[in-house]
């Protein structure tokens, strides 16, 4: 369920109760201390990620050899080769150390380097979920701004009951419709894939074969995520409708745009940058139901078909590069809260 | 500048660069050379590709592209898998069964153009008895071989150390080039993995990308003639769902065996209405059955598990065969897609399937409760019968796979009948991993089994032999499918690997499949059948296998696809015209939201002021 939780709000809001100190020494502190609560979370991540995925039963070689009879000594040479007779302590220590060293290990159902399968798909999952995020991003906080101005109006009711019908909606469903309608009988779009395998190796005609099969997936993926930032975005100037400040730009003769776009907004803009920042976090792991329905070769994909293999080495490296780019990207957003929010700062 | 205005401009970049990188990133490394009159044979897919070394794959799909790269000396013939020419024309087994002479075909060439010779032939053979991890990986056949000689030219000598028709001639060795092969420095490791693969069959594997697709395209020098497609693309479709409804939209001409998991009934009902579809729904090699937990051993006789007493006694296992109504099962559970099973090996075999003669148990709910009855477990208060002399109530655990829907309706029909004995079950549905952990450690009393049978039947028979019960009690041995130990059976077993007669072969395959129906350690449920469906606007001409019968999913010789003809115009050379003109309109209103977008700023701006 990654695509849809809404980021909690204020994760990054908890403020030293320490007495004040001067800035310099004070913002060290504060550093050192989200620094190394994020350190400790990636060594619980890295640890708990092997044992996690060893409660997954069964044998691999079950999977490797699934619907064809094998000897006991074949099974011996398969498990040899996959590492699987070594004794467990070994095992875990191959993992940590060559976690550490960028050496992933080798995917069961691949037989490839790990390493070489998630660069080989990051790129279009970065495609796939940063479009959509964007865009979502753009939609959900305009929508936002305008009906949060306009609270109680049709276009306010008319957009959240929109919006919340679709994020509420299943996402593998919704891609399905999508599917069965733009490509099944409009015949507009492709059903799969990230691009054709005739299509001339070219830039451009590559550029727009991509382009071509990406408006499906982020369309699905953007319907179900923007209501998220619209709904934040919303109350978020429902908090400064009433403000002073609001009334003097009035009494200064401005237009009710002008207002909006000049006062309110940039006011309201700044609870949001923390789930921005979430977003962009979840970027990497964001669209595992989107990329499965529309078989889009990306990371969500390679989780998918690992989880039904059960493919351990590669979940493992998964589980640690999604949970990671989650903690990291809290501590950028929590990094920046300094910055930006002068509240910390004088706490 | 105001925020607002500089968190747009800073939406606006970060959006066109990670549309500009990302689209960048994976256009880059580029797709190989394509014309744009390219027939393609467009296949659907969603099972990965664990190598293209030959002697080590094990799923289905690189056993297809092994297939149609390389080729083996024998082939399985279309009509009904009995061995058949391929690279040899003409082979003969010596009186003592150990020697086997092959004629190799004339005029074979590789891919590269270099011809195909019994050297090439020897040196694969060879890497079956002399690289230790190809002999490993296929230790079951490799270990009965001891040379492998060009004696000349065309003519290849295979020596084993004992009698072995039916492998020699129904075990695909893929016949590898040895001027590209005794190049690698370790042939059992992924420099067989190189693309474009060379090798002798009708398409190369010249293309693979992980999750997107596998490109063979066609060997226009194949020794039988250039195949009628010019390529085949396997595309990568992770939903069944979506597979279909790109056959009915014209994106890919054939889904069937290459989906994991394929067809169900209510799909191919959905593109029967199809005008430009053909939907196959016949005789498939898998077979679905319980196993019943009737006491697992160790090869030296330890007993371990916690079966149920009771399923130690013959009668009560034919009493519970007795109360399945198969074809009712057939009927509810796959829509009638199937046929009722008897024993190990499935119709679509006919030289090798036991029909049950007069053997054949009939459903007879009171027929069952009689053998239970004489037996002597009688019912206790709650109607549920006990062991005899009173004691344990007969109650079985029974597991079912549980992501599989089609067990569960079994296991409600099973209770039912099951419950007119007398006899109680618990149903629990396991996770597959889990199940298997279980079943082989005998910590079951019923559970569902399934396989594929291949056309040689030494493999699923040698299943059920002394040999490969367990040394251990840990369960991490797993080649015996129930612990199946019988002498009769394994001296039949014997007896027929090294038959050379089909006839009389066949006859001892039928007695070992009759042992094991009537003493009943498994209840073989029915035989599935294959789904398939395929453009025939787009292709046509494939050969099925067996007569009448598939066209994915095929043995021993890519039949149907090498005979696979195209129709119609295909139009899938490239980016569709149509897009172009969308993406050129789609710019066009772009620039002109743009234009009006600066002018009603401008407007403010002077309104301002």
């Amino acid at each position: 369920m990654t695509e849809r939780s809404l980021p909690a709000d204020g994760a990054s809001l908890e403020a030293p109760s320490a007495g004040r100190g001067r800035v310099s020494s004070g913002f060290g502190r504060y550093l050192f201390k989200h620094v190394s609560g994020a350190a400790v979370s990636l060594l619980l991540v890295l640890f708990s990620s092997f044992f996690i995925f060893r409660l997954i039963a069964g044998d691999p070689i079950d999977q490797l050899t699934k619907e064809r009879p094998v000897s006991a000594e074949q099974r011996a040479a398969m498990r040899a080769e996959l590492g699987l007779d070594r004794p467990l302590w070994q095992q875990f220590w191959d993992y940590i150390a060559g976690t550490l060293t960028m050496d992933l290990g080798e995917s069961f159902q691949y037989r490839r380097p790990i390493f070489d399968l998630i660069v080989e798909r990051l790129p279009a999952t970065l495609l796939l979920s940063g479009t959509g995020m964007v865009l979502a991003v753009l939609l959900g906080f305009w929508i936002g701004t305008r009906s949060g101005w306009k609270q109680g109006s049709r276009f306010d009711k008319g957009h959240v009951a929109t919006g919340l019908v679709l994020y509420s909606a299943p996402t593998f469903w919704l891609g399905m419709i999508v599917i069965l309608i733009f490509a099944r009988y409009l015949g507009l779009f492709p059903v799969n894939g990230m691009r054709s395998p005739s299509t001339p190796p070219d830039f451009w005609s590559q550029a727009v074969d991509i382009g071509h099969h990406l408006v499906l997936p982020v369309l699905t993926y953007t319907a179900v995520v923007y209501a998220g930032y619209l709904m934040i975005m919303r109350s978020s100037i429902l908090d400064e409708l009433g403000s002073d400040y609001l009334t003097t730009a009035r009494a200064k003769g401005l237009r009710d745009d002008e207002v909006r776009q000049r006062h309110a907004v940039p006011n309201a803009l700044l609870p949001t940058v923390t789930l921005v920042f979430l977003a962009l976090g979840s970027v990497v792991n964001g669209s595992i139901v989107t990329e499965t329905v529309f078989s889009w070769p990306g990371l969500g994909t390679l989780f998918v078909n690992s989880i039904f293999y059960p493919d351990r080495p590669v979940l493992q490296a998964l589980f640690v590069l999604f949970s990671s780019s989650t903690i990291l990207a809290v501590l950028c957003a929590e990094i920046l809260y300094w910055f930006i929010d002068p509240r910390i700062r004088r706490s | 500048m105001n925020p607002h205005a500089l968190i747009r401009r800073c939406f606006s970049a970060v959006a066109a660069l990670a549309l500009a990188a990302g689209a960048l990133a994976v256009a880059a490394p580029g797709a190989a050379a394509q014309e744009e009159d390219t027939d393609t044979l467009r296949i659907a897919t969603n099972q990965e590709v664990d190598t293209f070394n030959p002697f080590k794959r094990r799923f289905v799909i690189t056993y297809e592209t092994s297939m149609m790269t390389y080729e083996t000396l024998v082939r399985m013939s279309a009509e009904n898998y009995e061995p058949v020419p391929g690279l040899a024309t003409e082979w003969e087994e010596s009186a003592d069964g150990l020697t086997w002479t092959f004629k190799i075909r004339e005029g074979a060439t590789w891919s590269d153009g270099e011809p195909l010779t019994a050297d090439d032939v020897a040196y694969t053979y060879g890497l079956l008895i002399e690289n230790q991890a190809i002999r490993d990986w296929n230790i079951d056949f490799a270990q009965n071989l001891v040379s492998a000689e060009a004696t000349d030219e065309s003519t290849f000598v295979l020596t084993l150390a004992s009698p072995a028709p039916a492998e020699v001639l129904s075990r695909e060795v893929y016949i590898v080039p040895e001027h590209i092969w005794s190049e690698y420095p370790d042939p059992s490791a992924d420099d067989a993995n190189q693309l474009p693969l060379v090798g002798s069959g009708p398409f190369q594997v010249t293309e693979y990308k992980t999750d997107e697709f596998i490109r063979l395209e066609a060997n226009e020098d194949y020794w039988e003639g250039a195949p009628g497609f010019d390529e085949v693309v396997y595309d990568y479709y992770v939903e069944t769902d979506a597979a279909v409804a790109a056959l009915e939209a014209g994106e890919v001409n054939i889904v069937g065996n290459g989906m994991q998991g394929a067809l169900n009934p209510a799909q191919i009902d959905a593109l029967k209405s199809q005008e430009h579809v053909t939907t196959n729904d016949v005789q498939g090699r898998r077979y679905v059955s319980l196993t019943i937990n009737h006491g697992t051993v160790t090869k030296d006789g330890t007993e371990f598990g916690d079966g149920h007493p009771a399923l130690k006694d013959p009668f009560v296992r034919q009493a519970l065969h007795m109360a399945i109504d198969k074809q009712a099962l057939v009927d509810t559970v796959l829509d009638g897609s199937g046929e009722p099973a008897t024993s190990l090996i499935p119709s679509i075999f006919e030289q090798w399937h036991w029909d049950g003669g007069d053997k054949l148990v009939q459903f007879d709910l009171a027929e069952a409760n009689r053998l239970l009855d004489e037996a002597g477990y009688a019912r206790g208060a709650d109607g549920i019968r006990t062991m005899p002399g009173g004691g344990e109530p007969l109650n079985f655990r029974f597991y079912h796979h549980a992501d599989n829907t089609a067990y569960a309706t079994i296991v409600e029909f099973a209770t039912e009948w099951w419950a007119e004995l007398g006899i109680a079950v618990e149903a629990q549905a396991i996770e597959q991993g889990t199940l298997n952990d279980l079943a082989y450690l005998g910590e079951f009393d019923i559970a569902f089994s399934g396989w594929g049978v291949g056309p040689n039947p030494t493999e699923q028979l040698g299943m059920h032999t002394c040999a490969v019960l367990p040394t251990l009690t840990d369960g991490s041995e797993r080649s015996s499918e129930n612990s199946y130990c019988n002498a009769t059976f394994d001296e039949l077993h014997e007896q027929q690997k090294v038959e050379s007669d089909p006839g009389a072969r066949a006859e001892l395959v039928k007695l070992q499949q009759e042992m094991l129906y009537t003493e009943t350690p498994v209840i073989w449920l029915y035989y599935q059948n294959v789904m398939e469906a395929y453009n025939h606007d787009r292709v046509t001409g494939m050969t099925p296998q067996p007569a009448g019968g598939m066209v994915t999913g095929q043995q021993g010789f890519t039949w149907s696809y090498y005979t696979a003809q195209p129709a119609g115009t295909a139009e899938d050379g490239g980016v569709p015209m149509g897009v172009w003109i969308a993406v050129a309109a789609a710019a066009v209103a772009v620039a002109a939201a743009a234009v009006v977008f600066v002018m009603r700023r401008k407007k403010t701006v002077d309104e301002r002021e």
